[in-house]
């Protein structure tokens, strides 16, 4: 998968989860703007894990990686 | 043979659903046990003077656009709850109490009066909401709304005074009950799905309860009068709310905040247990969690969309914060995982058949009768989202719960504004001034490290 399409993967899944949008999400707006909290964030590391069958409690995930949707896409990209 | 089935039309019912009577419930239980029912408050401090008159007026021709704030609590004949509206709009006319601070301290009159209007029942099964105003010696005014929480649930009460102040600014308002949802199906299907939800929520209940829950025993049974609410109201200013911020996200990770306050609130807390010298080996905490199913709250603004996380917190990881909120992120990821909030929403439909009078003593069957060991809410978006109340500056917002018995206490946060607010709420004489004291203490020690 191209980081573009894992970008458009999340983006479905993530406004799904912040309830907005599709259209209203870039992949480079902090994930604290769009009013995700605790809860929303635990969601979306378990969408991405269920999507991309990854486990990511076992790499090596850092706050940076999570901060955008192009961030979390450059991740997901290296780990598959 | 062909059979016809009535399927029980929603076309102009709103059928209560399963959470919701889970609140009807708990306000049955409250009313037996206190001098009220699940009632709670919104508070705004505002920095100017509102007229009387004109907020009596305005809120009279709003409320006209909803009858269904004086619905009640009806049984249809497919045995759903639902709520009916009254026959004729607006029966009772508009509650505001209008009240004038004298010489005595600010702080504590406003405190008094805030347990003083959450502890008034309401008058009748149809009265669900109470409007207050009250004047200081200065030009700083609170308005307030004490409401029934079978009617809203703390974000849907934020939306419904957000709004009237929409109302207020729209020269066409005529629209602005246009798109609320007022009908609810009777959800009587997918049975299938219903059991195996309850099956799966007995499974975890049963896991909880095999160790001893630390909870502060409540005495009702020798007092002559039935017991309100206290509440401790603790606020922090725009520099320590950004440093209690940082902290959370330093210590438990992006956006981690919710676990960071339920860990914060476990230790300020656990000094009062162990000063109770109560034996037991852990703490069950429900955390509310907001279900609704769409970003526009304005459309899911009437009764409860929540369900809950059930966190259960062992004695011993309590003194190191690290290991306590690892504990929390690793439960609540987990619940997420196993879609717990879910589960727990579609097994408490299966509830709605039984009156809530008897549901009281099944809700007190796990754990010994104790429930939980004390409640706790973090509301991380503030649904109110003007700096200002009909034409007034609002210095601060806040929620004032009363507080499922047992546990009869619990710690609430909400933010407004770039501040942080807490709430301690607790059944009188369940424990002193002097502990509440603590409590503060403790949670501004926690917090406010540098």
């Amino acid at each position: 998968m191209t980081i573009q399409e894992i970008e458009n993967t999340l983006t479905k899944g993530i406004a799904s989860i912040a309830l907005k949008d599709e259209s209203s999400l870039t992949s480079d707006i902090p994930f604290h703007e769009l009013g995700i909290d605790s809860m929303g964030f635990v969601e979306i590391l378990v969408f991405v894990e269920k999507t991309f069958k990854l486990q990511l409690i076992e790499t090596d995930l850092a706050k940076k990686d999570f901060e955008t949707i192009h961030a979390l896409a450059s991740f997901i990209s290296k780990q598959l | 043979m062909i059979m016809y089935v009535t399927v029980p039309s929603s076309k102009n019912k709103r059928y209560l659903s399963g959470f919701d009577w889970v609140m009807g419930v708990i306000d049955h239980i409250l009313k037996k046990t206190t001098c009220s029912g699940n009632a709670s408050q919104i508070i705004f401090e505002l920095d100017s003077p509102l007229e009387s008159v004109s907020v009596q007026n305005s809120l009279n021709r709003f409320l006209k656009l909803f009858p269904i704030v004086q619905g009640r609590v009806s049984r249809d004949v497919n045995l759903a709850p639902y709520w009916r509206l009254p026959r004729k709009n607006f029966v009772n006319g508009l509650d505001l109490a209008v009240q004038h601070l004298g010489n005595s301290s600010l702080q504590t009159s406003i405190s008094s009066l805030m347990e003083e209007w959450v502890n008034r029942p309401f008058r009748d099964e149809n009265h669900h909401l109470v409007f207050h105003l009250i004047y200081t010696r200065s030009r700083k005014t609170y308005f307030g709304m004490t409401f029934d929480h079978r009617l809203f649930d703390a974000r849907g009460a934020e939306s419904f005074i957000y709004l009237f102040q929409r109302y207020l600014n729209d020269d066409d308002n005529t629209h602005i009950a246009e798109g609320i949802s007022l009908t609810a199906s009777a959800d009587l299907t997918q049975w299938k799905d219903k059991f195996e939800a309850g099956q799966h929520l007995n499974r975890k209940i049963i896991a909880l309860s095999k160790t001893s829950l630390k909870s502060i025993p409540v005495i009702l049974k020798h007092s002559k009068t039935k017991k309100g609410f206290r509440f401790r109201l603790i606020c922090f200013d725009m520099n320590d709310t950004e440093r209690i911020f940082a902290n959370a996200f330093e210590e438990a990770g992006y956006l981690m905040v919710m676990p960071y306050f339920l860990a914060i609130a476990t230790q300020a807390l656990h000094a009062l247990f162990e000063k109770k010298g109560l034996p037991a080996n852990s703490y069950i905490v429900p955390v509310p969690v907001d279900k609704r199913s769409s970003g526009d709250i304005k459309k899911d603004l009437f009764f409860n969309y929540a369900s809950m996380f059930l966190f259960q917190i062992h004695v011993h990881t309590v003194h190191d914060r690290k290991t306590l909120i690892m504990d929390i992120k690793k439960q609540m990821y987990e619940q997420v995982q196993s879609s717990f909030p879910e589960i727990l929403l579609k097994a408490s439909a299966l509830l709605r058949i039984a009156p809530v009078s008897f549901l009281k003593h099944i809700f007190r069957i796990p754990f010994e009768g104790k429930f939980a060991s004390f409640s706790f809410s973090h509301i991380g978006r503030c649904s109110y989202q003007s700096s200002e109340f009909m034409g007034a500056k609002i210095n601060n917002f806040f929620h004032m719960p009363r507080v499922p018995v047992p546990p009869g206490i619990g710690i609430f946060f909400n933010s407004y504004n770039g501040m942080l607010n807490i709430v301690i709420s607790w059944l009188d004489g369940l424990v002193g001034d002097d502990d509440i004291s603590a409590i503060e203490c403790n949670l501004k020690k926690l917090l406010c490290r540098k």
